[in-house]
C-alpha cells in the first residue's frame, strides 16, 4: 500500500527534479543596470526587447506554452514586477488578471502600459459572418466579445509600438533618443510586413479563412479582405454545439476550400474531426500571444511567426505569387 | 474425519487502545455448540473476527479445520452471521433473494455463476426459516428480526460444517429472540453443524448450548455448561444468584 | 437546421456511438462506486490526470503518447486510494481528496515550474464528444467490452463487496484483488474517456444513474441495468436536445441525467410513499 503511494511520489520527483535546471535559469533576476521591462504576452515582448534594445532588460511572465487565461503568477514574478520600472500587458480582455497582479504591487517607480489603449477594438465574431457572432454571444457591443487579438492587424501593432515607446520614453527619459530611433525601425518593418502580407494575399483563389477553434484571426482578416469563419466565440470556456459544428463543415463544403485551419499551442482536436469530416487537410496558424517551448529555445521573432503565417495561409487558400 | 473444528493456540490481538485478547488457546470439536459470553468490551466479537481472519492476530495461531488461516481454502464450511446492524447499508438495492444467494458464492469456482438448483436451495433455505414471503422484498425494507433470518439463510445456505453467529439477538425482541435460539439448536441437532455463538445474554442460551466460553480479554472459563454451572468461580465471578439465574433452565 | 441533416454527419454519429460506450461502461461501474462509497473516485483521478499529463508533455508526449505516462500514474493513484481507505484509515471521500490535491498541485506546479510546454495543458486535457475520431470509437468500444466482459466474470464477486467487505471475506472473496480491480477499471476508464468526452461528463455519468437506478431499483441486477439504461439514453437525448436547441452536448446530456435523477426520486415518493423521507 506504502509501495503505491511511494512510486506516485517517486514520478513527482521525478518530474519535479526533471525541471528544476530549467527553473533556476529563470530564477536568475540578477539585478543589471539599465531600465527592467517586464511584459505578459510574447508581442509585447518581442517589441519592448527591439525598443529597450541593449538600454533595457526585458522580460516575459507567461511561460511557454501556457494559455494567457490560465496563467497564475508565482513569487518571483511578482517580485521581478516590483522591482521594474515598467509594466507592459495588452488588455482586460487578454490578461484580466494583469490588473489585479499591479494593483497588488506596493512600488511608486513602477510605470503601467496598457499596450492596446489606442487601439480600435473590434468585436470577436460580429462583423464578418452571422454564425460567428452567435458563437460569440451575439451582443455586437458586449464587452466581453472584444476580440483581444489586436496585434494580428500591423497597423494596430504600429499603435502598440507607440504606446510601448511613450511608456519607455516616460520611464527612462534619458534614453529617449535610442527608444525612438529603435521604435521607427519596428514601424518600418511592421509597414513592410504589411505590404508583403496585401501583396501576398492579393489573388488567391480562396478568400474565405476557415478557422476549426476559437475565434483569433478576426483582424488579419479583415486587413487583407478575408471573409472569416471561426468555430467559436473569443471565450475559450465556449463550446461549440452540435449545429454549429455542422454549419461550419456546410461552410468549408461550400466554400471550395482544401484546408482548415487550427491554432498552434492549441489541441487541434476538434479542428482535425471537422477536416475529416469535411475531407479537407489541417493547416496550422499561430496566433502569437506565446511561443512554444522549441520556439522560445530558437529565438523565434514576431515576424518570423507571421512570416510562417503567411506562407499557410498562401498554401490554404491558394493564393498566386510569392 | 477429524473431530477438531476449530483451534486457538495463545492467541493475541491488540488494537490501537492495547491489547484485546490474551493468550487464548481452545479447541472446539465437531458438533459442539459453544457459547462465547463475556462482559462488554471483553473481545467476543474479536475473538470470532481473529478466527475467521477478519482481523490481524498480533501473535499466535489460529486453525479451522486443520489448516492455519493463511492457507485455509475451504471456506464454504464456514457460515457467519455477523452484528447485522453495522452491516447492512440500508439503501443497498439487493433483495432477498439475490442477498441469500451471496453465501453460495464459496461454493463456485471463476466465473462465479448461480443457477436453477442453487435458485431452488435459496428457496428452500428461506422457506426452512419462514421468510420465504419476503424472497423479493429488499433488504433495506425489513425489520431488525426479518433482516437477521435472511442474514442467517445467507450464512447456512451453504449447508456449512461451522457457523459462526456474532450477537444475532441483539436487534430483537425476547420472543422472536427465543425462536431464534430454537431454531440454531435444531441446526445444530439435525445437521450437526458446528456452532460459534457470542451473545451477552448468557443466560437464553444455556439451554441449547453445549459448552460455554467465558471471555475477559483471557478466557477466564471454557469448559462444558454443566461444569460451568457448578464450578465455584463462576458463582465467585457472578454471585451465586446469577449464575443460578442462567443455569436454572438447565 | 434539420436534424436528421445533422444526424448523418460523422462526428454525430460517432458521438453518439462513443458517447453511449462511455457512457454505459460509466453507469454501470458507477452503481458498485456509489455503493462503496467511492462515488467522487472519478473527479479524483481526473485531477491525477491533470498532473499526470502535465508530466506526459513535460516529456514532450503528446495525445495519445502521454497515455503511456498518465494511464500507469493514474492507475497507481487508483490503488493509492483504495489503500487509504482500507482498514478504516481514512473514509473513501477524504482519501479521494486526498489523492486528487496531490494531482492537481503537481500539475499546476509541473505547469509553472517546467519551463513551459510546447502546446497548452488545458487543451489537451479535456476532449469533446463532438470531436471524437473513428479510430476513438474503436477505443471506446474496447475499452467498453473489456470492461462489460470483466464485469460480468466478476459479477457475484463484486456484489459480494459491494455489500459487505468482511462477509465477503468469509465467502472466500479475495476482497482486496476485486477492489483493486474495481478501482483499476475505473481508472482506465477514466484516463481513456477522458479524453474522448471530457471529464464533467465522466464523472457525471459515474454518480447520476446509479443515484438514479438506488430510488428505484427493487434489486441489485435490476439497479445496473436501470442506471445503464439511463447512461446510455441521456447520450442520445442529451445529443439530440443539443442539436434542435443548438446548447453544447456534453452539458445537455449532464442535465438529461440530472432530469432523469429528479424523476426517479418523484415516482419513488409516489410509488413507495413510505420509505421515502
Amino acid at each position: 500500500m506504502k509501495t503505491a503511494l511511494s512510486v506516485i511520489l517517486v514520478f513527482i520527483l521525478a518530474g519535479a527534479s526533471l525541471f528544476s535546471a530549467g527553473c533556476k535559469q529563470q530564477a536568475e533576476v540578477a539585478p543589471v543596470a539599465g531600465l527592467q521591462v517586464v511584459t505578459t504576452l510574447f508581442p509585447l515582448y518581442d517589441f519592448a526587447r527591439t525598443i529597450g534594445g541593449d538600454k533595457a532588460q526585458v522580460t516575459m511572465l507567461l511561460p511557454p506554452g501556457v494559455e494567457p487565461h490560465s496563467f497564475e503568477p508565482r513569487p518571483e514574478d511578482m517580485i521581478r514586477i516590483s522591482r521594474a520600472g515598467l509594466f507592459i500587458y495588452t488588455s482586460k480582455y487578454m490578461e484580466p488578471w494583469a490588473e489585479k497582479i499591479v494593483s497588488g504591487i506596493d512600488s511608486r517607480s513602477l510605470r503601467v502600459v496598457n499596450a492596446g489603449e489606442r487601439v480600435p477594438y473590434q468585436p470577436g465574431g460580429s462583423h464578418e459572418h452571422e454564425h460567428g457572432a452567435r458563437e460569440a454571444g451575439g451582443h455586437k457591443h458586449d464587452q466581453k466579445g472584444m476580440d483581444p487579438h489586436i496585434w494580428l492587424d500591423f497597423a494596430n501593432a504600429a499603435l502598440m509600438v507607440d504606446t510601448i515607446l511613450d511608456g519607455f520614453v516616460a520611464a527612462d527619459p534619458g534614453n529617449a533618443a535610442v527608444y525612438r530611433q529603435n521604435a521607427e525601425a519596428l514601424k518600418k518593418r511592421l509597414d513592410a510586413l504589411d505590404v508583403r502580407y496585401r501583396k501576398g494575399l492579393s489573388s488567391c483563389a480562396n478568400r474565405t479563412l476557415l478557422h476549426g477553434g476559437h475565434y483569433t484571426f478576426g483582424y488579419l482578416a479583415r486587413r487583407y479582405n478575408l471573409e472569416y469563419h471561426a468555430l467559436s466565440g473569443v471565450s475559450s470556456d465556449s463550446e461549440p454545439s452540435a449545429e454549429r459544428m455542422a454549419a461550419l463543415v456546410r461552410e468549408i463544403k461550400s466554400s471550395g476550400s482544401n484546408y482548415l485551419f487550427a491554432e498552434e499551442l492549441l489541441s487541434p482536436r476538434l479542428t482535425e474531426t471537422l477536416a475529416q469530416e469535411a475531407g479537407v487537410g489541417v493547416l496550422m496558424l499561430h496566433g502569437a500571444h506565446n511561443l512554444s517551448r522549441d520556439d522560445q529555445a530558437k529565438n523565434v521573432t514576431f515576424f518570423d511567426l507571421m512570416e510562417r503565417n503567411l506562407v499557410q495561409l498562401q498554401k490554404g487558400l491558394q493564393c498566386q505569387g510569392k | 474425519m477429524s473431530g477438531e473444528i476449530v483451534r486457538a493456540q495463545l492467541l493475541s490481538c491488540s488494537y490501537r487502545e492495547g491489547r484485546v485478547l490474551e493468550d487464548i488457546s481452545f479447541q472446539v470439536e465437531r458438533g459442539d455448540y459453544v457459547g462465547i459470553v463475556g462482559p462488554n468490551g471483553s473481545g467476543k466479537s474479536t475473538l470470532v473476527k481473529a478466527l475467521l481472519g477478519l482481523v490481524t492476530i498480533s501473535k499466535g495461531s489460529a486453525q479451522l479445520f486443520g489448516h492455519s488461516l493463511s492457507s485455509f481454502r475451504d471456506w464454504h464450511k464456514v457460515g457467519y452471521l455477523p452484528q447485522s446492524l453495522h452491516l447492512v447499508n440500508p439503501v443497498f438495492p439487493a433483495t432477498v433473494h439475490e442477498t441469500v444467494g451471496l453465501g453460495l458464492l464459496s461454493l463456485k469456482r471463476f466465473p462465479k455463476r448461480l443457477n436453477r438448483s442453487d435458485n431452488q436451495k435459496i428457496d428452500l433455505t428461506l422457506d426452512e426459516l419462514g421468510v420465504s414471503d419476503l424472497k423479493h422484498k429488499l433488504i433495506g425494507e425489513l425489520s431488525g428480526g426479518q433482516l437477521q433470518r435472511v442474514l442467517l439463510a445467507r450464512a447456512i445456505v451453504n449447508d456449512p460444517e461451522l457457523l459462526v453467529l456474532d450477537e444475532p439477538t441483539a436487534a430483537l425482541d425476547p420472543e422472536t429472540r427465543g425462536r431464534f435460539y430454537a431454531m440454531i439448536a435444531d441446526i445444530n441437532r439435525s445437521r450437526g453443524v458446528t456452532v460459534l455463538l457470542v451473545t451477552h445474554d448468557s443466560g437464553a442460551i444455556g439451554e441449547h448450548a453445549s459448552k460455554m466460553l467465558y471471555l475477559d480479554k483471557k478466557i477466564l472459563f471454557y469448559g462444558s455448561f454443566d461444569e460451568f454451572c457448578h464450578s465455584p468461580e463462576m458463582s465467585s465471578l457472578f454471585g451465586e444468584h446469577s449464575q443460578h439465574l442462567m443455569c436454572h433452565r438447565h | 437546421m434539420n436534424l436528421l441533416e445533422i444526424l448523418s454527419y460523422g462526428f454525430i454519429q460517432r458521438a453518439l456511438l462513443a458517447g453511449t460506450l462511455i457512457a454505459l461502461l460509466c453507469s454501470v461501474l458507477g452503481v458498485f462506486l456509489v455503493l462503496r462509497r467511492l462515488s467522487l473516485i472519478g473527479d479524483g483521478l481526473a485531477h491525477v490526470t491533470f498532473g499526470s499529463t502535465a508530466i506526459a508533455l513535460a516529456l514532450k508526449l503528446y495525445s495519445a503518447m502521454s497515455l503511456l505516462v498518465s494511464a500507469p500514474i493514474v492507475m497507481l493513484a487508483s490503488l493509492g486510494i483504495l489503500k487509504l481507505t482500507e482498514k478504516g484509515r481514512l473514509s473513501g471521500d477524504a482519501a479521494i481528496g486526498l489523492v486528487s490535491a496531490l494531482g492537481i498541485s503537481v500539475g499546476i506546479i509541473l505547469a509553472s515550474v517546467g519551463g513551459g510546454y510546447n502546446v497548452d495543458l488545458l487543451s489537451y486535457l479535456f476532449g469533446n464528444i463532438l470531436s471524437i475520431r473513428s479510430e476513438e470509437v474503436v477505443i471506446a468500444a474496447l475499452l467498453c467490452f473489456g470492461v462489460m466482459l470483466l464485469l460480468t466474470l466478476y459479477y457475484h464477486e463484486l456484489f459480494a463487496i459491494s455489500f459487505s467487505d468482511e462477509l465477503a471475506k468469509v465467502s472466500g472473496i479475495r476482497t482486496s484483488y476485486i477492489n483493486a480491480i474495481l478501482v483499476l477499471l475505473t481508472a482506465l476508464s477514466v484516463v481513456l474517456a477522458m479524453k474522448l468526452v471530457g471529464i464533467m461528463l465522466i464523472s457525471s455519468m459515474l454518480i447520476v444513474p446509479a443515484a438514479s437506478a438506488l430510488q428505484l431499483a427493487r434489486g441489485f441486477k435490476v439497479c445496473i441495468v436501470l442506471a445503464a439504461l439511463q447512461g446510455c439514453s441521456s447520450v442520445i437525448i442529451g445529443i439530440i436536445i443539443s442539436i434542435m436547441s443548438n446548447l453544447p452536448a456534453s452539458a445537455s446530456i449532464v442535465m438529461v441525467n440530472l432530469l432523469f435523477f429528479a424523476v426517479a426520486c418523484v415516482v419513488r415518493r409516489i410509488i413507495y410513499p413510505k420509505n421515502s423521507n
